[in-house]
């Protein structure tokens, strides 16, 4: 690329007449282009840097693990493994039964979307402005996500003031490989 | 008796009559949009995997001249899944179709599900939370309609194709 970029530069001081000047800048902005392109097809780099939270995570208690994505430019959590899957009582796979819509109570939990709309800010590197919700009580709170190393997360779930929530530690899984 | 007791009953009939003054009855219109189509690219895993579709809304076949009028609600009447590919429902446990925004003031909001599958079909009518309201979400210009699609069992070779027909009660004031 550098001798690429040295061979425009003699080419463009040797031609100063103006449809040269205009070819040259026409092969300097392709040239340009064709790099960005490129480097946009091999980057194996995040889209934005909020996608560093896209993958599987499990919290502190193992009993689920949750895939984040990104939809538009909002972060989504849904439970995609959980250690007890179905309803003892009914052999039947669980539902949200604790929803405070009845109508969304036979919602399968595995796949329900624990957490919502997070939005990431580049100022501090956190994940705010979303919600969790606690399928065991139906109820939902606010929540920051703090990524505290590449594998960690520290999941803050408050009601009203970040000060009197609770913290929880979730850790990154490896996705499964191709068989 | 205390001195305020017989504020309440004011309290409440002022309440009443703000909610009725602002919410008015409006104009409510029909909308279809045409067929989403969800394409999920493989390889697809045992568990939810979701297909979004960004869907841009344009409601000017209802609000004609008048750019004072917004859309103040919007529920979903009715959505239909159907087969996008000759694979059908094979292997699909359920539907969950969510709508979501990228206003950071404006929340996902689940809207229908179907769960589990009628057997043998290749079209299934979502069961609507009639209670979501959308209008929110559907004030936006652009909504993601978020389909997940919870499969059975692994699925590594090519892709899954779903269409969804969406039928919803707009209100504009």
């Amino acid at each position: 690329m550098a001798i690429a970029l040295s061979f425009l530069t003699y080419e463009w001081k040797q031609n100063l007449n103006k449809q040269n000047m205009l070819r040259t800048t026409g092969w300097m902005i392709a040239l340009v282009a064709l790099t960005l392109g490129t480097m946009g097809f091999t980057s194996p780099e995040p889209e934005t840097p909020g996608d560093s939270l896209i993958g599987i995570w499990e919290p502190s208690n193992g009993r689920a693990r949750l895939k984040i994505d990104r939809i538009g430019t909002k972060y989504y959590g849904r439970i995609v493994w959980l250690i007890e899957p179905n309803d003892p009582e009914t052999g039947q796979p669980k539902t949200d039964i604790n929803n405070p819509d009845p109508e969304l109570r036979n919602v399968p939990l595995k796949g329900y979307r624990m957490l919502k709309d997070f939005v990431f800010q580049e100022e501090d590197g956190t994940w705010t402005e979303g919600t969790i919700y606690d399928p065991l009580n139906g109820s939902t709170y606010s929540c920051i996500i703090t990524m505290t190393d590449e594998n960690t997360l520290d999941i803050r779930g408050y009601i009203g003031v970040q000060a009197l929530g609770r913290t929880d530690v979730w850790k990154r899984l490896k996705m499964p490989k191709k068989k | 008796m205390s001195k305020t007791s017989h504020l309440s009953p004011i309290l409440l009939i002022t309440v009443f009559l703000l909610v009725v003054g602002c919410s008015g009855p409006g104009e409510i219109h029909e909308w279809k949009p045409e067929s989403i189509e969800f394409s999920l690219e493989g390889p697809l895993f045992e568990g939810p995997n979701t297909g979004q579709v960004l869907l841009p809304l344009d409601f000017s076949e209802f609000l004609g001249d008048d750019s004072e009028k917004k859309i103040s609600a919007a529920r979903l009447m009715s959505a239909q899944v159907h087969a996008g590919d000759s694979l059908g429902f094979q292997q699909v446990r359920s539907f969950v179709l969510s709508f979501a925004s990228d206003n950071e003031d404006v929340a996902m909001q689940e809207a229908a599900f179907k769960n589990p599958l009628p057997s043998e079909v290749s079209s299934v009518a979502l069961d609507v939370a009639a209670t979501a309201d959308l209008g929110e979400l559907f004030a936006e210009d652009r909504v993601y309609v978020v389909l997940d699609v919870d499969l059975m069992e692994d699925f590594w070779d090519g892709n899954r194709a779903f269409l969804l027909d969406l039928r919803m009660e707009t209100k504009f004031k």
